[in-house]
């Protein structure tokens, strides 16, 4: 009875997990995914707000191809037919992995590519590269020639395949229509045997020729289908050349013109810099005045013990000399402790502390799409301080972590909004 | 019972698009469950592997998950189709290869579906598998960046695999496999009273099962001499190697244990020890 209840419970378990499936992943969209070729592991992919692409081909064909997050939650995939193509767009938080395969005699290949949101900053940076597109035409004058050559050819290939109809539809034609307009007086010229054995011949040439001009049109098809995987890997380079000279452009101008409108963004842009160094500076300043307080109230309450420590210390050297002139000589041993070495043992004790009152720094990069806010709000929660962001890397001054800095850094490195965390620049 | 009835009924219609199969699949779940568990025990029945017990009933409940999870996410391209037959030919084409699943009566004790579940959930889960340096040689994130020679960068996300498995991971594939709390005590307990024993059974159970799942590895991941992982370590390629198949082989990792270490002597040589809790 109560293994009957146990399996119950299990299989409801079961039930209740094939429901939720996919919101299951613990996962965030910048974590990598994984990409299963018939139920092996074949790579990542990864998610980091960027396209992606990922291929492989293999000699076997494809049955399944299937994405898991790095919990393993299988998050989407496709089935492949035994022959041909099949594709799938699979929606995996506001991005998308557009899945694609193709099984043929030789094996089966697959490509998954990674598509992230399009995100305000995406949509600028597409319209300047648009812009763009229409003043540099690099990629069109590297284009044009294959494309004008493809045309060609397909309007040649056309006219061929028009031609050949017509003629064959002519030659079909005039057998039926023979009968009618050939009177007895004309038959001997329209039936003579090598005349009708010579038109069989031709017809059979241009039966061939049409056979021939179909299987051209196929390849000339497949040829096209691979010129246009060509030209979309094509575009995205271009876009990337793009964006590239653009950028260099935007520099040379700027270098070359100085406009008062460029000199204004940059001088509010070092404004800016420079009075979020003078916070920084100022929250440097607030902390190392606390600091301070501390140390001289510390300072204080050593130089008290010190005074008290002194007067024992003579109390003890009196009672050493009374013992020293009682004539035993074992007193020597007993020689109060040098005073001159009270002031190193304090000196040692402040540089300890001030060893502990120096902020731990460290170096995080924080996930894609990680807000600024969330940020903020780690640090409030760490009581860190931000510094210098350099190339991706955010500065951060912690005081007297309250564990050693090795945990202190593994517990900073499994926030979920941490990247990585590093110690050196 | 008579909900039953009329969903097999209206399963084996034709659904015309990915959609219709969804909401259709969605509603009957129970069905297509008990449907894919049948099949996996008329196999076993058939290959001379059944018995009629919980752990039997367990593992086909668990493999019937397996497959109907797979159909739902691919069979919904096969549209147009008939979704009760078609999860029929996907179940069958499974029990069609030559090891579908990792079946060893040894593997249906608590200890063998514990560690048969581990070793199953490293296959598919990144998590799974940096936990599994946890689970069978207590090694926490520090030592399997040691002793797989992760380089600053790619060390980073071994962190989150070991929290996102202590958070979520480890109570899921727990839920998935059967194993109760009244289980994972009993094997606690078991460890405690003769660790040496326990230990010794782990290991074999744990070559059994890694034998098993090593075949989803990709293909060009095989054991390699010691000199062959001194240069892939010296020249710092083949991290996915590296991870996967020390885990995955208790004689590789005897091979390799100290060749990404860096003269970190705090790392033994890795015995295995089976860590039950995350």
């Amino acid at each position: 009875m109560a293994q009957d209840r146990d399996l119950e419970d299990y299989r409801a378990c079961l039930i209740d997990g094939l429901k939720v499936r996919a919101r299951r992943s613990a996962c965030s969209s910048s974590d990598p995914i994984q990409v299963f070729v018939n139920e092996h592991r074949v790579g990542t992919l990864d998610g980091g707000g960027t396209e992606t692409t990922f291929q492989i081909q293999i000699q076997t064909r494809i049955d399944t191809v299937e994405l898991r997050s790095e919990d393993g939650v299988l998050l989407g995939g496709l089935s492949a037919p035994e022959y041909g193509f099949r594709t799938a767009h699979i929606p995996i938080s506001g991005d998308t992995i557009q899945l694609r395969i193709h099984n043929t005699a030789q094996g089966g290949s697959a490509t998954a590519m990674f598509t992230p949101a399009p995100s305000s900053w995406r949509r600028i940076w597409k319209t300047l590269a648009a812009s763009a597109e229409a003043t540099v035409r690099l990629p069109t004058v590297m284009m044009g020639p294959r494309i004008r050559v493809v045309a060609v050819a397909q309007l040649l290939l056309a006219i061929v395949v028009v031609g050949l109809a017509a003629d064959r539809i002519a030659v079909r034609m005039a057998p039926e229509r023979t009968p009618s307009l050939v009177t007895q007086a004309e038959a001997p010229w329209a039936a003579s045997l090598p005349e009708v054995t010579k038109l069989e011949r031709q017809l059979g040439e241009l039966a061939q020729m049409q056979a021939r001009t179909v299987d051209t049109i196929q390849l000339q098809q497949q040829g096209m289908a691979q010129l246009q995987s060509t030209i979309t890997k094509l575009s995205s380079t271009q876009e990337k050349v793009v964006s590239n000279m653009l950028t260099v452009r935007q520099e040379m101008e700027k270098q070359q013109k100085g406009s008062g409108r460029e000199v204004r963004q940059m001088t509010r842009l070092l404004m800016g810099k420079a009075l979020s160094e003078q916070e920084q500076l100022e929250a440097e300043i607030h902390s190392l005045t606390v600091a301070n307080d501390r140390l001289s109230e510390k300072m204080v309450g050593l130089e008290q013990d010190n005074e008290e420590l002194k007067k024992k210390l003579k109390a003890a050297g009196v009672d050493v000399s009374k013992a020293v002139v009682s004539g035993h000589g074992s007193a020597t041993t007993t020689r109060p402790p040098d005073i001159g070495q009270t002031p190193q043992s304090l000196q040692a004790a402040d540089s300890r502390s001030n060893i502990q009152l120096q902020p731990f720094l460290f170096w995080v990069a924080f996930s894609e799409g990680t807000t600024q806010e969330s940020i903020d709000q780690w640090l409030r929660e760490m009581d860190g301080h931000k510094g210098v962001l350099n190339e991706g890397w955010q500065e951060v001054a912690i005081v007297q972590p309250a564990v050693p800095p090795d945990r202190f850094l593994d517990r900073i490195r499994e926030a979920t909004i941490v990247k990585a965390v590093r110690t050196s620049r | 019972m008579p909900d039953r009835t009329t969903a097999v009924i209206r399963l084996e219609d034709v659904v015309r698009t990915a959609d219709e199969f969804d909401r259709l699949v969605s509603q009957a779940l129970p069905v297509f469950l008990d449907r894919a568990t049948s099949s996996t025990k008329r196999f076993l029945r058939e290959t001379g592997q059944w018995a009629d017990d919980v752990a039997h009933e367990k593992f086909v409940l668990r493999w019937g998950a397996e497959y109907l999870e797979r159909f739902l996410v691919c069979g919904r391209s096969e549209a147009p189709c008939r979704p009760l037959f078609l999860l029929d030919s996907f179940v069958a084409k499974q029990h069609s290869q030559p090891d579908p699943f990792c079946y060893h009566p040894d593997l249906l004790t608590p200890l063998g579906r514990y560690l048969d579940g581990l070793v199953a959930r490293a296959v598919i889960s990144r998590d799974a598998l940096i936990a599994l340096y946890h689970h069978c040689y207590g090694m926490g994130p520090r030592d399997v960046i040691a002793i797989t020679g992760l380089n600053e960068l790619e060390s980073q996300r071994i962190y989150k695999n070991f929290r996102r498995w202590r958070d979520s991971g480890w109570q899921r594939t727990m839920d998935e496999i059967g194993m109760t709390d009244v289980e994972l005590e009993e094997l606690v307990v078991q460890q405690q009273g003769h660790p040496q024993r326990f230990h010794h059974e782990a290991e074999r159970l744990v070559r059994f099962a890694q034998a098993h799942y090593r075949k989803s590895e990709p293909d060009h991941y095989p054991c390699l001499s010691r000199g062959q992982w001194g240069a892939m370590f010296s020249e710092g390629h083949g991290c996915d190697y590296r991870l996967w198949h020390l885990v995955l082989c208790a004689d590789c990792i005897q091979t390799a244990w100290d060749l990404g270490r860096n003269g970190d002597e705090t790392i033994g040589k890795p015995r295995v020890e089976l860590h039950v809790r995350p």
